[in-house]
């Protein structure tokens, strides 16, 4: 086991190196012009004005070869610089982690609310079968599934912060305010992982494991806890990480439903005003975000499921 | 469900403590404003503009509801050849408490003229400033410019305290203006923070405070009006007009902007190079069906390039589509059932009305016997081909004022000859010695007829086909005192008050 986390914590960074370059050269490669781009994110200037360009090109470097500049970049970033954004000039590295700490919590608190519902609800629908958790998780979740964040956001607001008036309906930093966006986010990942823990549940408790346990006399519940949630829990902790992503992507619709300040909002802002020091950041965020999780999966998996080792 | 009751009324008592509501008893008001900083709040940016709208700073010169230069720090100005000089308001201060003086506007406006990327105010005018004296500033341009005032009536100009620029970073706004209200807190791209500036020369701000939210997303910030998370938003939903307009607790403020949506043809060749062509289309379409049906509303059929956003533009709705007009045209032309003109509409989505636009723009020209193949792109992949002129038809949306109330820059930069965003790739010398007299004149009225006779001088050329002026919106609950701004150049948030 340790071998293996070694092994693919030396593959970490070079991955990222490989996917630094992509990141940096692709939207510089795509055509356009960037200087021009970033003029006009800064204005709304429409007609071209070429001795500005050239100005601004030279202050942000983007005169430079392109090898030149991203070896620059490189050299900033592993010393922890990711630059300067081109639009508002702030130092990137901050600003991306703070916005990925605000998509973190709710992408997080998402799931985790999901996992909350979705587990208890999985097992009493696989241990009573036509029972009211198992049709919920077929039809409600049939329901939570097919709609998605952006019409299950404002209908919440409406039943509950604009009808009732109980909590909030936009901003980000309060728990009242937390509350509208975690339970939108938490919708699909709840109906999803309610299914796979129900499918789960039936199988570890048709195996002889559990048979036995039945026959030596132990308590339902006990069984549930002792014999079968284990075999559920491992998984769905097997599918965490594509868990997260997806939720981590939910995250991004339930931002601008919300307006709250992650990272899928200054990556959308970014790419739309061709910031390119904060697109590669966020990307290279991202993506580091996911090889960790992705390793994280698969030790966890393999501690569970020692057919695995 | 004995245990579940209590928990429900437990958790219904904890989620009203703990919701929220904009207007308060002591004189704060929450907004939710629809375009947030774009750039950190740079003077070099547009978001001089906003901080002027914030009430948070203030340029040398202020507008009136018409657009006219009155005074703001200056309280006079005087034109000597190729400069202006200005006098400044004396017994003000920044909120930081240091005094306004000739060397502080030196500083501000030096700073913006240095940036890479000046605003458009004041670019390409060769302008530079000097102190002559503590309240009085001399600004000289290449050539003599009679809008000098107009120009410094950006909020791009805005004067901040020597401090902000002695950082040697982008200067912050935090207590560094001298507006009605002072930023005192900024929450990057979230909101900010606005406190009354008790120390202000005019006219105090109506809430003591101002709690600034920046919501993109229109749904978004209707739900947070209506929820009562604010009292004043903007830019609200198409689709909602009719039930905010319905709502008696919601004052809904309908108002034209200074755009106009045109569909631009390229006269550098065939087959708009010919006038008939041109004349055809614009017979074709049906811009009053275009604004009312196909937008709902959220528009005024455009007649001329200049909508009512200002004195002289045109009011009077456009005639009706004249599709047997046009199919005349078209024949004079050259063109028929046997031989139907065909042309390329492009069009980008990033304002969401124009790909719709473009589908009932081609919807109409069928019925005059035109084919039209739509392409929505990317407007940073269209615009370098538009501008060489190979293109057929453009689906674009353009202000006709930046930054400041002259419309001179406009019309020079996209209809005269070699002008820098001339899509349509019209020249004629007639309109270029129109535009040549904006040069030299200083009176409004004789520019707004100026005005006028370059709109008419477009429509008679059919220079293009102005679609539509799209109308803005604002709406307050719990809040009052909202002025709408045509212009959207004039500051909206220190009028603002809570209701009762």
């Amino acid at each position: 086991m340790t071998g293996l986390v070694l092994r693919r914590l030396a593959l970490i960074p070079l991955v990222l190196l490989v996917a630094s370059a992509v990141v940096f050269c692709l939207p510089r490669l795509l055509g356009g012009n960037v200087t021009r781009s970033v003029i006009r994110a800064r204005s709304l200037a429409s007609a071209p004005d070429p001795a500005a360009e050239a100005r601004l090109a030279a202050e942000l470097g983007l005169d430079r070869p392109l090898r030149d500049q991203y070896l620059a970049w490189l050299s900033g970033a592993v010393r922890g610089d990711l630059g300067r954004s081109f639009t508002t000039r702030a130092a990137v590295g901050p600003e991306v982690v703070e916005a990925a700490g605000v998509s973190a919590t709710l992408a997080v608190l998402g799931l985790a609310v999901a996992l909350a519902v979705a587990v208890p609800t999985g097992v009493l629908a696989a241990d009573r079968p036509g029972g009211v958790g198992d049709r919920a998780v077929d039809r409600v979740g049939a329901m939570a599934l097919a709609v998605p964040e952006f019409v299950v956001g404002p209908v919440l607001v409406l039943l509950v912060a604009v009808w009732a008036g109980w909590l909030p309906a936009i901003g980000w930093g309060s728990p009242a305010q937390a509350v509208l966006p975690v339970v939108t986010l938490a919708f699909f990942p709840a109906a999803l992982a309610a299914r796979l823990v129900r499918a789960e549940t039936r199988v570890a408790l048709a195996h002889p494991s559990t048979t036995t346990a039945v026959a030596k006399g132990l308590s339902r519940r006990r069984v549930l806890a002792v014999h079968v949630l284990p075999r559920s829990l491992t998984a769905v902790l097997a599918e965490a990480g594509p868990f997260l992503a997806g939720t981590l992507g939910g995250a991004v619709v339930v931002e601008v439903v919300f307006g709250i300040p992650g990272l899928g909002s200054l990556l959308a802002d970014a790419i739309g005003s061709r910031d390119l020091p904060t697109v590669q950041a966020g990307l290279v965020v991202v993506i580091a975000v996911a090889l960790v999780l992705t390793l994280a999966t698969e030790v966890a998996g393999r501690a569970l499921n020692p057919r695995l080792r | 469900m004995r245990v579940l009751a209590p928990i429900v009324v437990v958790l219904a008592l904890v989620l009203s403590a703990c919701g929220g509501s904009a207007p308060s008893s002591d004189g704060s008001v929450a907004v939710a404003l629809q375009f947030p900083p774009r750039a950190g709040y740079a003077f070099d940016a547009d978001d001089g503009a906003l901080l002027t709208k914030l009430g948070v700073a203030e340029p040398l010169v202020a507008l009136d509801r018409q657009g006219n230069p009155v005074p703001g720090l200056a309280t006079a100005w005087v034109q000597e050849g190729a400069s202006w000089r200005f006098t400044l308001r004396e017994g003000v201060t920044f909120h930081d408490g240091a005094p306004l003086d000739a060397n502080a506007v030196v500083t501000a406006l030096s700073y913006v003229l240095g940036r890479p990327a000046p605003p458009r105010a004041i670019t390409d005018i060769g302008l530079q400033v000097a102190a002559e004296g503590p309240t009085t500033v001399r600004a000289t341009t290449t050539t003599p410019d009679p809008v000098l005032p107009l120009r410094l009536s950006s909020g791009t100009t805005s004067i901040l305290s020597p401090a902000a620029y002695a950082t040697g970073q982008q200067p912050s706004p935090v207590d560094t203006a001298t507006g009605p209200l002072r930023m005192t807190e900024i929450r990057g791209t979230e909101g900010a923070t606005l406190e009354r500036n008790d120390g202000y020369w005019g006219e105090r701000a109506a809430s003591a405070r101002v709690d600034v939210r920046y919501v993109t997303d229109p749904q978004t910030r209707e739900l947070a009006l209506r929820s009562g998370d604010v009292g004043f938003t903007e830019g609200l939903p198409e689709t909602s007009r009719a039930g905010l307009a319905a709502d008696p607790a919601v004052t809904l403020h309908e108002f034209p902007s200074a755009r106009t949506i045109l569909l631009q043809l390229n006269q550098s060749a065939p087959p708009f190079a010919d006038l008939r062509v041109r004349q055809a289309l614009t017979a074709a379409l049906d811009r009053n069906v275009l604004a009312n049906q196909v937008l709902g509303g959220s528009a005024l059929p455009a007649a001329d390039l200049f909508g009512p956003a200002v004195p002289y533009g045109a009011t009077q709705a456009p005639p009706a589509a004249d599709v047997a007009g046009a199919q005349a045209l078209l024949a004079q032309a050259g063109f028929g059932p046997a031989n139907p003109l065909r042309v390329r509409l492009w069009t980008f989505p990033n304002r969401p009305e124009l790909p719709v636009l473009a589908q009932a723009i081609a919807s109409q020209l069928q019925a005059a016997g035109v084919v039209t193949e739509i392409t929505v792109g990317q407007y940073d992949a269209q615009e370098p081909e538009v501008l060489a002129g190979r293109y057929d038809m453009f689906l674009n949306s353009r202000s006709y004022l930046s930054d400041y109330p002259d419309a001179a820059s406009t019309l020079s930069s996209d209809y005269t000859c070699g002008g820098s965003y001339a899509i349509d790739q019209y020249c004629s010398p007639a309109f270029d010695a129109l535009v040549a007299q904006l040069g030299t004149v200083t009176d409004p009225a004789a520019r707004a007829e100026l005005y006028r006779q370059a709109a008419g001088q477009l429509t008679a050329d059919a220079v293009g086909v102005p679609i539509v002026h799209p109308r803005n919106t604002a709406a307050e609950q719990g809040v009052t005192g909202f002025v709408p701004d045509p212009l959207d150049l004039r500051p909206v948030l220190p009028v603002l008050a809570p209701a009762g």
